[in-house]
């Protein structure tokens, strides 16, 4: 279990993946191909954690947890941890990746986000925010496995960067 | 040295995925119903002592007769159950650790479903080989 992969391989598997399904499998129904897609997510999330948590003893508690998706975790997927994590202490979290590596290789059209004027229809931000549904499933598939049932969901408001919020 | 060891693998649903009577020792005739209820009736104890520590292994949890239930906890929550009757904590440790191994191998196939029952008689191989080699 100590094998590598190119990660050139990866991002074109993963990009590959989510235009099969948005395009072939499930053409007019977006919705029901992000599902798809999440649900893979979901069972990649359980397995990898199963595996990256072998070594190490159990978690007492939830912020445990997410610490460890925040560093552990994310740094055996992408070589680097999370870089921000903020909490309102209610039950939601925040993590913010200032540069993800599934998207970084993709052009944004130079359309300024910042100020709300984005035009909500504009079909490179909706086919940004398909390419993130998977890993919203990697980390859903990880907190469910670890015992944290909840929902994640994820925004881009700079691109590069990226943020996952969980409840 | 004849040993009895009947070894269960429950998923965090509480569903046992997978079972195996591994001792060497010669069977009676209900042993291997005392054996599995022994170890579903040590379920209530492994529950409430799983979340008291945050180590994998449990050490001996229950007993009966002569005979020692131990546990092992993985993250996900999978217990690893073994019904022994030998004294041997490091070599059951070892066992464990292997068959966690395992396990996560048999995980990591992409066409096994999480919780479902493990039906490779390659795994079940494996696992009477370790139990053969550690207890």
């Amino acid at each position: 279990m100590g094998r590598e992969v190119s990660e050139s391989c990866m991002d074109g598997l993963v990009t590959e993946m989510v235009s099969l399904y948005s395009t072939r499998f499930y053409s007019n129904k977006p919705e029901i191909a992000a599902r798809r897609i999440e649900a893979i997510g979901y069972q990649v999330g359980h397995q990898l954690s199963e595996r990256y948590t072998v070594e190490r003893p159990r978690f007492t508690d939830h912020l445990e947890a997410i610490k460890f998706i925040c560093k552990d975790f994310w740094t055996e997927l992408f070589k680097k941890p999370i870089d921000n994590l903020k909490t309102n202490h209610r039950g939601t979290f925040v993590l913010q990746d200032n540069k993800f590596p599934w998207l970084s290789r993709m052009s944004g059209d130079g359309q300024s986000v910042e100020n709300g004027m984005q035009d909500p229809e504009s079909k490179a931000a909706q086919a940004m925010n398909m390419y993130l549904y998977f890993p919203c499933g990697i980390i859903r598939g990880a907190l469910s496995t670890l015992g944290i049932p909840c929902a994640v969901s994820a925004d881009i408001s700079s691109h590069p960067a990226c943020e996952y919020a969980r409840s | 040295m004849a040993t009895t060891a009947c070894f269960i693998i429950v998923s965090r649903n509480d569903i046992p995925i997978y079972e195996t009577d591994a001792g060497s020792a010669t069977k009676r005739e209900d042993a291997s119903q005392m054996h599995q209820f022994i170890l579903h009736a040590a379920l209530d104890i492994v529950q409430d002592l799983a979340w008291t520590t945050s180590a994998m292994y449990l050490k001996a949890i229950d007993r009966f007769n002569d005979m020692v239930v131990s546990v092992y906890v993985t993250a996900g929550h999978t217990r690893f159950m073994l019904l022994h009757d030998s004294r041997n904590d490091d070599g059951i440790k070892s066992f464990f650790q292997e068959v966690h191994e395992l396990y996560i191998k048999i995980l990591l196939n992409p066409l096994y479903l999480p919780g479902s029952r493990i039906t490779s008689s390659h795994f079940d191989t494996k696992v009477r080989a370790l139990a053969r080699k550690y207890l």
